[in-house]
């Protein structure tokens, strides 16, 4: 019990809220950029532009099926190599990113798919453009039906940024390693609280998405 | 005056022959009903009129557009031909009124206050003015098929296509229905009606087209005439088939 009270001093709890912060600004960035990039790249497969569709789909494809660690060696020690330097902040989000943004197109495609096809039908028989039609029609519906799978898909971020401790990125799980780096006896007491703000940050991700499903569910 | 016209119009799926031969002239303000065993190439042959599928050979002209022209702008074909499908296709992220006001707001571009009391009309006329607000998964299978002609009315179109209207419909939704295509085709709409209800073709339809194979067998404008003495033996198959039960 003493182990607790003194591994939770206001020095070490100030000191894993900072490394909560790093956890949010680079997943909140990450969600943000790889939800832009993912749609695209999804509509990208679904519209089966000659060429371009079946590129992007190789890169999806060999994103998907590569660790994300890997992903992290990459862009951080491989890439100033190419005399492309990065911080670990900015190397992290792009890693995240370029992985997240391949599963997200996946997702994105499907839930186009999952649209029945009359609905195309019917807004080209409607006189709309196949562009009106997607926008006004089609994806609207695709992303009722995605807002699901792309919130594990977010909660699966916000919990795979402890993979960038591995670059040192001064994120959450690296804070508290180094809490209890100092004194072994507060490594419980770290997984605890560990485990607390992972799930306030991804409980409230989730509710969220409900409030975000509700309006859709009454608009 | 020809609003439709097929000229020797051929359609393969791959190897499959779906579309053999085909003329058929159909002129402004006709009413044609199309009918046939299932697989016959009816619902082809009317999705080749608004380019929802491309024919492979032969020449197609619709409100004097060639269809089998590549530069020819499908929209706007598609702007003068409205089409009803058997399962409605409803747009589900919008409200009834929304269905009908989208494509005269979006693709005529017209002002929307006015096109909003046209669709309030359109509504009254098909019986369903107190739907306007509700999203189409809160209708019945009847409201939704009527909102759908509603929705192309609003365009208003030369023709109409409808494609099986009534097949996916409970049997006393079928008689609104079929009452709003009849006071349609009253007021000289152009009509290509895919359908099994023989009663409307014999009341409402100016001439019946008996498809089987992907050819059209018979063609004539003594729709009487046509299910009393069928000319073509699969065509007497067909019709004794429906009236012997």
């Amino acid at each position: 019990m003493q182990n607790f009270i003194d591994a939770y001093s206001q020095v070490n709890l100030a000191f894993l809220l900072r490394g909560l912060w790093v956890t949010v600004e680079v997943s909140v960035t990450s969600i943000f950029f790889s939800f832009l990039i993912g749609t695209l790249l999804g509509i990208a497969r679904y519209v089966k532009v000659r060429f371009f569709s079946s590129l992007v789909g190789f890169l999806i494809d060999l994103l998907r099926n590569l660790p994300l660690l890997l992903i992290l060696f990459f862009t951080y020690f491989a890439l100033p190599k190419i005399g492309i330097r990065l911080g670990v902040i900015p190397a992290s989000i792009v890693a995240m990113t370029v992985f997240e943004s391949a599963m997200l197109a996946e997702i994105v495609r499907s839930g186009i798919n999952a649209v029945p096809i009359g609905q195309m039908e019917a807004a080209r028989s409607n006189g709309l453009s196949y562009a009106q039609a997607m926008i006004q029609i089609i994806l609207p519906q695709a992303f009722k039906k995605m807002i699901p799978p792309i919130v594990s898909q977010f909660i699966s971020l916000v919990k795979d940024t402890s993979l960038a401790t591995i670059i040192l990125l001064p994120e959450l799980t690296y804070h508290a390693q180094i809490v209890y780096g100092q004194n072994a006896n507060y490594a419980i007491p770290m997984f605890v609280a560990l485990a607390v703000l992972y799930f306030i940050a991804n409980y409230t991700l989730s509710i969220g998405a409900r409030l975000i499903n509700r309006r859709l569910n009454h608009a | 005056m020809s609003m439709i016209e097929f000229h020797g119009v051929e359609k393969y799926y791959g190897k499959f022959h779906a579309l053999k031969d085909i003329n058929l002239t159909i002129d402004r303000g006709e009413v044609v009903t199309v009918i046939g065993p299932s697989g016959s190439g009816k619902s082809t042959l009317l999705r080749t009129i608004n380019g929802l599928e491309h024919i492979t050979e032969g020449e197609l002209i619709v409100n004097d557009f060639d269809l089998a022209d590549k530069h020819t702008d499908m929209n706007k074909i598609r702007k003068n031909v409205g089409m009803v499908f058997q399962h409605f296709n409803l747009y589900a992220n919008k409200t009834v009124l929304e269905n009908i006001t989208l494509g005269p707001t979006l693709v005529l571009h017209r002002p929307k206050d006015e096109v909003q009391k046209e669709a309030m009309a359109l509504l009254d006329m098909v019986g369903l003015v107190d739907q306007a607000h509700k999203f189409p998964a809160a209708l019945s299978g009847g409201q939704k098929q009527r909102v759908a002609i509603a929705r192309s009315l609003a365009m208003k179109p030369r023709a109409i296509l409808f494609d099986e209207p009534t097949s996916a419909l409970d049997p006393e939704m079928i008689g609104d229905v079929l009452d709003v295509m009849q006071k349609i085709a009253k007021q000289g709409m152009t009509m290509v009606v895919v359908t099994h209800e023989m009663g409307f073709a014999q009341r409402v339809g100016d001439r019946i087209v008996f498809m089987a194979d992907g050819q059209i067998l018979e063609d004539s404008r003594d729709v009487k005439g046509f299910f009393e003495h069928p000319q073509e033996p699969r065509a007497q198959e067909f019709i004794s088939k429906i009236f012997n039960h």
